[in-house]
């Protein structure tokens, strides 16, 4: 295994006269025997597992008992509540090349792009110059260098080593509250690239013995807006890594490191069968394919960077297709980088399409690399998902990659339905949200923060045989939680929560409707010096192919946002009518109850919103989609959604639906059974009547396609997306149109 | 047999502890002799006094009295049920009515998206299984009150401060909501505002507003507040404890007392107790009676306290292997580790709990292998069917302790329940052996040696992880499993002594017997310690946990003074949870007095929680500059309440008596034939010591002592296990 710098290693004389292969080395070695073999390292023969099973099944049981223990006690270091609360925390040990071998509770995609940070490190000597010993300490933030999805997660990597060579790291990672970037808060909006990202750490060594050098905590003060939250989030990090360190030795010492070195490659392959075993058993062959869109509006609020002032449309396009050694995901025709905070780095969105990957494929596996072997990714270089320029912002990643990895998992769906597994399978959505900022108290005091609450759960899209639930999951996590308001209301000094609730009507509907989403109503009282926040969103802006509807349904509605400035709030008070969500706050507005000096309601990305005394600002996010007709729906449980007040638009819900309903005094709905076949039958009539056979359709769009005619925008869209050959050929054949077919010169 | 309860009197020289499950209720009767008998019955749901009396009575005949007998001498009486579990199960439960603050109205539906509770992290990465749970309230009993408190906030006093009025309480909406409750029937109403931790006058205010509608009808209808059931932060937990206090613990509370008078009735002239989650004893009057919702583990703990006590030991470490679970506890200085919430059936309760670490591994646990050959125990369990060398389908460690000679198959239960040995060699062969291409007693130790070592992984780390070194614990081991596997989960540990009880099968129960009468008082606060604090800042600090100390203890004897303690025998332990300024999770800090006059005891405070805090996380994970947050004061309330006692008994040779010694057994242990020798536990005496390889029989349990060790019984009867002496 890789050695240290030789000159570390004083205690073990004789090793001066042993090379031992470097990380580079070793890495070149796996990757070679992985290829030739088409078994990681080369491994062919379980013979641990084979030869003594239990034997086997003990070294991993204690392997794996080691994150898990430092994760339920580190985490309470924290000082975030997305770590202590909101399983926004992970802890893993990985072999020395960086590939994983157990991990903890929490969000468990990052275990795929452990092994960027140490090819990183590898490929720069770090292990030669001037060498990794054990209980280093190293912090990691970058999305190019480290695979880290956006430099609001950190992490942190400690070396294990006997006699100085590396065998194994332990690994911590945790999102951050605030992270010093231009525009305050853990998701830099508005980046134009990594330089306005915040801190951003390549591979750097901060400490020693399990210990931070002094100077480190004088960056997470000088260098971000929430030094002491930073500071005891990476203390904990720390902690579960020391942990993870010492039970390691216990265990070569008990298992001997002969065993240790073999057994570390056997379960990574073993899990690499068991997952592709599952791929083979539950999907469908063929080609699956996805896409959405995401806009980007920086018009007018890039004028200080003027190469960045434009709107963007990202297309984001992938396809999944099972083979032989798993499936291949595959992302040609989506986008170019640009200059936006929205690229990712190939290791940021493997992180996000792992999601849905390790959720369908290796929930009866160890969770290893093995499933990082199972799928073929490609992200072709140039697109947004693999820069060709190392300068790229990926701040705000998440706002398009999870409808990426919703088109994965949304794949894998529509393959195991094929197949037959029904009770698997349900309309994926990956809406969130979170709102962030800064300010200044009366007193001076400043301080930075992130609402994490909207990340921490959302409604679940519909069943093909039930409706989704509200609240009942996070992709992003195994761990759905949305906190405690007094525990978020508590880190931001001037914000008060007026309402955090389920939103009434906010889901697709269909034969079985989604899971309602979420809002919640932010009372700002006594800002101080001031107090900003913005919201980055995977939900807004979006094309509602994030949260697609299944078989004829509608998709979830995208997420919104309003700032009610200037209000009469004092007036509601004394009424105790306070607006409690999105959909009430509009209808007082309507209604003139509340008055409102600038009522804004974003369904893109707003800029910084300064908040005043009395000053709300509401967020919507976290609904679902259906899955069937929306004609075909029991007309039962129409009435059950009025009666319960999740549809309280009985003109919209009867149209959608085709349902005819009598309200009583008492306030109870009752069915009208001949009224309600009578509306059906009508409604489908006027759908044939506002149909087209698909070939007057074809004829239509191919000419408006020939001639252009779309917006700016959607042009250098379809200009961006073919410059990659295989998107060429699905677009030009499909529409007819000759090879060369262009929409212009695609531009970054 | 060994053990010896105080005479309290020479007509009260009786203990009772009943243990209410779901199929069973079991009665355990402590003679003054220390002696003590197992009575069942049929546990009836719809009428527990009956099922009480019948076990009582069952317990009784068999040392020749009748349940009145028994009553009128019995000191104590300890009733511990599964009652309000159950009730949340199935739903059976009170029509609550809710009363919270604008804007939450849908907090019982989305329950903070906690959907992934009691699940393993297998469960847990499969999203499409989870689930909300059954609610406890219907939306449509929710209404809401337009009302809003600050709680001030974590980066201290920079803002408004904690408890300072926003919105002031809409009474017109508290009217309007309590009736309209009342309207749709609801038989309880609990009250949720948030922050109200911090200062109750809200919930307080509405609940007085909502007294005065009830009382205008007529009517009875319980209003409970969650600053009144569960004073600490996160509103989803405490919506959860206040939902099980007005759900299920008022009605629970009605059976109980049946019970009670049922007992009072058959002569027993004291109040009934049960037992808290965090340990210690109350009587059903007791207001926050949902704290009682899980008692089992907690008899051992309790169990182990009072042996600690008895024998002068400060730390032990309880290993408690059942029919299901292998539990950790930890005694810290006598002490019980309190986890600050607890999650039952699919809930995450503001609930203190003993601290308890499991793995998933009891005797009754099926083991079975999967289609890549990994070996899996549990999470099945065959419970009361032992295995398939009784009357489950599916092979369990039992069997496997069966098969391989630890367990006698004719001298289950004394011989009253026959094992089939065939059956369990069979079925381990086909379920574990063929799949592995093991020789069948191969399979078997390999089997045990997993479940063994799993265990052995648990002792180690949970006393690891908590700072602690195993020399500096004694290990204590009970449940009907835990004498059969200690050689594997003690294995290489070192533990300052390993000991157990010939009673170790009933200690759980007996440990009920053992509780103190305890209340425990939790405040919420929200008190900074700035590293650099000047005197005055320190003084002004101490003066606040004083006054709330104070408070509490006032609080404390006045409602033990309801349930009939004197308020002057009341004494007091003292704690605090505390926190680097910045962090979001408190540490519970115990602290060795309640004296809190001024700067030098708040300096002893920071002391203890370093203290505390360093034995638990690396140097690196401390951060002392950042200061100080206090965030509860607790007190634990303690009074006089009849308690056991271990008796002692003249010491003989070392050498068993010939009659102790009943045959030689062969077992496959480890990796070889062995010829354990058997002895009959009721036959051996104080002073005996019996070498290993052998095997203590005892109708409830196997106590087995490999090679190369030895087992010594101390003038208590009490059971030391150490390397042998000498080859035998």
């Amino acid at each position: 295994m890789a050695t240290i710098a030789r000159e570390a290693v004083p205690h073990d004389p004789a090793r001066r006269e042993q090379r031992q292969p470097t990380l580079r080395e070793m890495i070149a070695e796996r990757d070679r025997l992985t290829a030739e073999t088409g078994h990681y390292y080369g491994v062919t023969e379980l013979s641990l597992r084979d030869s003594d099973p239990i034997r086997y099944e003990r070294f991993y049981s204690k392997l794996h008992a080691a994150v898990l223990a430092a994760r339920e006690s580190a985490r309470f270091v924290a000082a975030s509540p997305g770590s202590r609360e909101m399983g926004e925390c992970l802890w893993g040990i990985a072999t020395p090349e960086g590939d994983t071998l157990a991990v903890s509770l929490g969000f468990l995609s990052h275990t795929v792009i452990f092994p960027t940070s140490i090819r990183y490190m590898a490929d720069n000597d770090y292990d030669v110059n001037d060498g990794i010993e054990d209980g280093d300490v190293y912090a990691v933030s970058d999305g190019l260098t480290g695979g880290v999805p956006h430099p609001g997660d950190f992490y942190s990597f400690v070396p294990i080593c006997i006699d100085g060579e590396i065998v194994a790291w332990a690994i911590g990672i945790n999102h951050l509250m605030e992270n010093g970037a231009p525009v305050a808060g853990s998701w830099a909006t508005f980046s134009v690239d990594t330089f306005m990202d915040g801190l951003v750490c390549p591979p750097m060594r901060t400490g020693r013995k399990l210990k931070q050098e002094s100077w480190w905590k004088a960056i997470w003060e000088r260098r971000t807006r929430a030094a002491t939250m930073n500071i005891l989030d990476d203390k904990m990090r720390l902690a579960g890594c020391a942990m993870i360190l010492k039970a390691t030795h216990e265990l070569i010492d008990e298992f001997g490191i002969e065993y240790y070195k073999r057994a570390i490659r056997e379960v990574i392959e073993e899990s690499r069968r068991m997952v592709v075993d599952n791929m083979r058993a539950t999907l469908v062959p063929g080609t699956y394919n996805g896409c959405a869109f995401r806009l980007v509006k920086y018009e007018g609020l890039q004028n200080v960077w003027s190469h960045a002032n434009k709107n963007t449309l990202i297309h984001v396009r992938g396809s999944v297709e099972p083979n032989e050694n798993g499936l291949l995901l595959d992302a040609e025709g989506s986008s170019r980088w640009g200059y936006h905070s929205y690229n990712a780095t190939p290791g940021g969105v493997d992180c996000a399409v792992f999601l849905g990957m390790i959720n369908s494929f290796s929930h009866n596996t160890k969770v290893t690399a093995g499933i990082d072997l199972a799928v073929q990714r490609n992200y072709p270089k140039g697109s947004i998902y693999n820069p060709d320029n190392e300068y790229t912002s990926n701040a705000n990643l998440w706002a398009q990659t999870v409808a990426l990895n919703s088109i994965g998992f949304g794949a894998v769906n529509r393959a195991m339905f094929a197949r037959g597994y029904l009770e698997e399978v349900f309309t994926v959505d990956g809406n969130w949200g979170a709102f962030q900022g800064a300010g200044t108290t009366a007193d001076g005091t400043n301080y930075g923060f992130t609402n994490f609450e909207w990340l921490g759960g959302t409604g679940r899209g519909a069943w093909c045989y039930k409706d989704g639930e509200p609240l009942v999951w996070a992709a992003w996590s195994q761990m759905a939680t949305i906190g405690d308001a007094e525990e978020f209301e508590s880190t931001v000094p001037p914000l008060f929560y007026l309402g955090r609730k389920l939103l009434p009507g906010y889901f697709g509907y269909g034969r079985y409707r989604g899971g309602p989403g979420n809002s919640a109503v932010h009372w700002c009282v006594q800002p101080g010096r001031h107090v900003a926040l913005t919201r980055p969103n995977g939900g807004l802006s979006c094309t509602p192919s994030v949260g697609i509807g299944m078989s004829g349904a509608y998709p979830g509605p995208g997420s919104f946002m309003i700032s009610a400035r200037g209000t009469n709030l004092d007036d509601l008070i004394a009424e105790g009518e306070t607006p409690r969500d999105a959909r009430e706050l509009l209808a007082q507005v309507e209604a003139g109850a509340l008055k409102v000096k600038n009522l804004e309601i974003w369904k893109t990305d707003c800029p910084e919103l300064a908040l005043k005394d009395n000053d709300l600002f509401v967020d919507a996010a976290g609904s679902s989609g259906g899955w069937g007709d929306p004609l075909e729906r029991d007309p039962r449980l129409v009435i059950a959604d009025l009666d319960s007040g999740i549809c309280p638009d009985y003109e919209f819900v009867s149209n959608m639906h085709g349902v005819v309903a009598h309200r009583h005094d008492d306030g109870h709905w009752e069915l009208d059974e001949d009224a309600t076949r009578a509306k059906r039958a009508l409604l489908r009539e006027a759908r044939l009547e506002e149909s087209m056979p698909v070939e007057n359709w074809w004829l239509a769009e191919r000419a408006r396609v020939e001639r252009r005619d779309f917006a700016p925008e959607v042009n250098e869209m379809y200009a961006q997306s073919l410059s990659f050959a295989k998107f060429r050929t699905e677009f030009t054949r499909f529409w007819q149109l000759p090879g060369d077919f262009s929409f212009g010169e695609a531009e970054v | 047999m060994s053990t010896s309860s105080e005479h309290v009197g020479a007509e009260r020289d009786l203990i009772l502890a009943l243990d209410a499950g779901g199929t069973m209720t079991d009665a355990i009767l402590v003679k003054p002799d220390g002696t003590f008998t197992v009575g069942k019955s049929i546990s009836r749901r719809e009428d527990q006094a009956l099922s009480y009396y019948e076990s009582v009575a069952d317990a009784a005949q068999m040392i020749g009295l009748d349940a009145e007998t028994v009553h009128r001498r019995c000191a104590a009486d300890i009733y511990c049920g599964t009652g309000m579990l159950n009730s949340v199960l199935t739903g059976d439960g009170r029509k609550v009515g809710l009363v919270v603050t604008r804007g939450f109205e849908d907090i019982t539906v989305m329950e903070g998206g906690l959907t992934y509770l009691g699940q393993s992290q297998a469960e847990g990465l499969h999203q499409q299984l989870h689930r909300h749970t059954r609610q406890l309230v219907d939306p449509r009993n929710v209404v809401s009150v337009s009302e809003r408190m600050g709680g001030g906030c974590y980066q201290g006093n920079i803002h408004l401060p904690a408890g300072h009025t926003l919105i002031p309480v809409n009474e017109r909406q508290v009217r309007e909501g309590v009736n309209k409750l009342l309207d749709q029937g609801c038989e309880v109403i609990g009250i949720l505002f948030i922050y109200s931790f911090v200062d109750p006058r809200h919930e307080h205010q509405a609940r007085d507003i909502a007294r005065q509608e009830i009382a205008k009808r007529g009517v009875e209808v319980p209003v409970v507040c969650s600053a009144d059931v569960a004073p600490v932060a996160k509103e989803n937990n405490r919506l959860k404890s206040l939902l099980f206090q007005c759900f299920a613990a008022e009605q629970v509370r009605e059976s109980l007392l049946d019970v009670e008078r049922r007992a009072r009735g058959l002569g027993f002239s004291g109040r009934l107790l049960t037992l808290l989650s965090y340990g210690g004893a109350v009587n059903m009057e007791y207001p926050r009676l949902y704290e009682t919702m899980i008692s089992g583990p907690i008899g051992g703990l309790i169990g182990a306290q009072f042996v600690a006590s008895q024998l002068g030991l400060d730390n032990v470490v309880t290993a408690d292997m059942g029919g299901t679970s292998f539990d950790v506890g930890l005694l810290v200085d006598g002490r019980m580790g309190i986890a600050r919430s607890a999650d039952i059936a699919g809930h995450r309760l503001a609930l203190p709990m003993v601290e308890l670490d499991s793995v998933g591994s009891g005797a009754g646990s099926v083991v079975w292998v999967d289609e890549y050959k990994r070996l899996h125990v549990g999470p099945d369990s065959a419970g009361a069917r032992v295995g398939i060398c009784h009357e489950f389908d599916r092979l369990t460690v039992t069997d496997i302790n069966v098969a391989l000679g630890y367990v006698d198959p004719d001298y289950f239960l004394g011989g009253h329940i026959k094992l089939d040995r065939e059956r369990a060699l069979a079925a381990l062969k086909e379920a574990v052996a063929d799949p592995l291409g093991l020789d069948v007693y191969e399979a078997g130790a390999g089997v045990l040696a997993i479940v063994n070592a799993e265990m052995n992984d648990l002792l180690r780390t949970m006393v690891a992880a908590k700072g602690y070194d195993t020399r500096d614990f004694t290990l204590l081991y009970y449940g009907g499993a835990g004498p059969v596997h200690m050689y594997g989960f003690a294995e290489g540990i070192p533990f300052k002594d390993v000991i157990t009880l010939p009673w170790a099968a009933g200690f759980s129960a007996f440990g009920a017997a053992c509780a103190e009468y305890m209340h425990r008082y939790d405040r919420g606060l929200r008190v900074l310690v700035p590293a650099r604090a000047d005197t005055a800042e320190l003084a002004a600090t101490a003066t606040e946990v004083d006054r709330a100390w104070r408070e509490l203890e006032a609080e404390a004897r006045a409602e033990m003074a309801a349930e009939g303690i004197d308020p002057d025998k009341v004494r007091f332990r003292y704690g605090v949870a505390m926190r680097y300024i910045g962090q979001i999770e408190s540490f519970d800090t115990a602290l060795a007095s309640g004296d809190m006059r001024g700067p030098e005891d708040i300096r002893a405070m920071v002391e203890a929680f370093e203290t505390m805090y360093s034995k638990v996380y690396p140097e690196g994970a401390k951060f002392s500059g950042a200061g100080y947050s206090l965030t509860e004061v607790s007190i634990e309330a303690i009074a006089p309440k009849p308690q056991p006692r271990l008796a002692r008994h003249a010491l003989a040779g070392s050498e068993p008596a010939a009659q102790a010694r009943v045959g030689t057994r062969e077992v496959y242990h480890q990796d070889a034939w062995v010829t354990f020798a058997v002895y009959e536990m009721k036959e051996l005496t104080a002073g005996n010591v019996v070498h290993g390889p052998a095997i203590i029989r005892d109708p409830m349990t196997t106590v087995v002592v490999p090679p190369g060790h030895e087992m010594a019984f101390d003038e208590h009867l009490i059971l030391h296990y150490r390397a042998s002496a000498a080859t035998h």
